[in-house]
């Protein structure tokens, strides 16, 4: 149901990913991240693809959290910040964060191998129901995506959009 | 959390791991696993010959400037590896490893026949990266890749090492471009200068600004080693 990877570059820790519809308690849960009840990252999933484009996020976030270089606060806000392709933070949470409307919640953990972790406990803080990863992209906006990350007609035929997202945010600090 | 000293060990221990296929005096190139994907990794090792802030800032440069050259290229629908993650820390770009894929040079040197259509999609291809202002720096053609498209007659072109590249708009560093590669192309494949001509008139067609450059390239020509720079 949920899908956990590791990291190749950071061997000590997980990721796990979670994806719920039908969520009846947005408000709630995007103040329990806040507050840190939740610790992970709640993202929209009309933004996401596929689950690989937000390892690669979590990817660059541990990577500049190990050196000190995060642009944000915490590891899960950077995970957001690094889905965006511009360099503003809260332009970053207001579109790939969940809002108080939103019925789908994508969440992402990431969590040291030595701690165990309790995914039933963050289950059940979630109201609504939970749903294979793998199934994202019924919720995936295309056309938001396309427009939000300005993604030309001529680079789709050179790759997918996955391409295109990824590739974008892993050289989003030079372009 | 683990301690930052270690933390700066993360791509060095992972790359002890991966197979080295190349080691050039600018930098090494790995392929390994990332994320589940089979990647390249190209690490620009410190130069210790070089004074370190000085290999720093250089260091850097090429890197921001590889990564940028990528970007643009494939925002103008030119295949080029798709960046995964760059480490600014150790300079290591990771990158799509395109796999199922053999050099122009390899294609070449096996099926010396039927090329006038490569030929002339390189030609197309270069016309387009130089009409989006990207210098590559070191066209030859083993740093072009082939990769076969949906039917057996199709076949996708895609630029690879970006190392050298850079920005500019100037015909001159178009035309130096293209010389490298001429350089390049009648040195590796003896007996192609129909080929070639064939590609730099493809060329000519699909670029807007083609006859600047030409006209560039063959002034580069007359200047080249070996020539009288009388006239």
């Amino acid at each position: 149901m949920y899908l956990t990877q590791d990291l190749e570059l950071f061997p000590e820790y997980t990721v796990t990913q979670l994806l719920f519809k039908d969520v009846k308690n947005a408000t709630e849960l995007r103040k329990m991240a806040v507050n840190g009840e939740i610790k992970g990252a709640l993202i929209n999933p009309s933004m996401v693809v596929d689950a690989f484009q937000i390892l690669v996020a979590t990817n660059k976030a541990v990577h500049l959290h190990k050196i000190g270089k995060m642009k944000t606060r915490s590891l899960y806000s950077e995970i957001i910040f690094n889905l965006s392709p511009t360099n503003n933070i809260s332009e970053a949470f207001k579109r790939f964060g969940i809002s108080d409307s939103d019925t789908a919640v994508h969440i992402v953990l990431v969590h040291n191998k030595e701690e165990p972790l309790n995914i039933d406990d963050i289950i059940s803080k979630v109201d609504g129901q939970q749903i294979d990863v793998g199934q994202v992209s019924e919720f995936t906006d295309t056309a938001k995506i396309k427009k939000l990350y300005k993604i030309t007609p001529q680079e789709e035929k050179c790759g997918s959009l996955l391409d295109a997202v990824v590739c974008r945010m892993a050289t989003k600090d030079v372009a | 959390m683990a301690h930052t000293d270690s933390a700066k060990a993360a791509v060095p221990y992972y790359l002890k791991e991966a197979q080295m296929i190349k080691q050039g005096a600018e930098a090494r190139v790995y392929r390994s696993t990332f994320l589940g994907r089979s990647v390249i990794i190209k690490e620009r090792f410190p130069k210790l010959y070089r004074h370190p802030e000085v290999d720093e800032k250089l260091t850097r440069r090429r890197t921001t400037q590889e990564v940028r050259s990528i970007l643009r290229c494939r925002r103008a629908g030119i295949s080029a590896p798709v960046v995964y993650f760059v480490d600014y820390a150790t300079h290591c770009i990771f990158l799509q490893d395109v796999i199922n894929s053999v050099s122009v040079r390899d294609h070449i040197r096996s099926q010396p026949d039927g090329l006038q259509t490569l030929a002339e999609r390189i030609g197309e291809v270069l016309a387009q990266m130089h009409d989006e202002d990207v210098i590559h720096g070191d066209l030859t053609t083993s740093n072009m890749l082939l990769t076969s498209g949906e039917q057996q007659q199709d076949f996708n072109l895609v630029l690879i090492d970006f190392g050298l590249s850079y920005i500019s708009a100037l015909p001159e560093d178009k035309g130096v471009d293209l010389y490298v590669l001429e350089k390049a192309f009648l040195s590796t494949h003896p007996k192609t200068e129909a080929l070639f001509q064939r590609l730099l008139k493809s060329y000519s067609n699909a670029s807007k600004k083609s006859t600047a450059v030409i006209k560039k390239l063959d002034e580069v020509r007359m200047r080249g080693r070996k020539r009288s720079m009388v006239g």
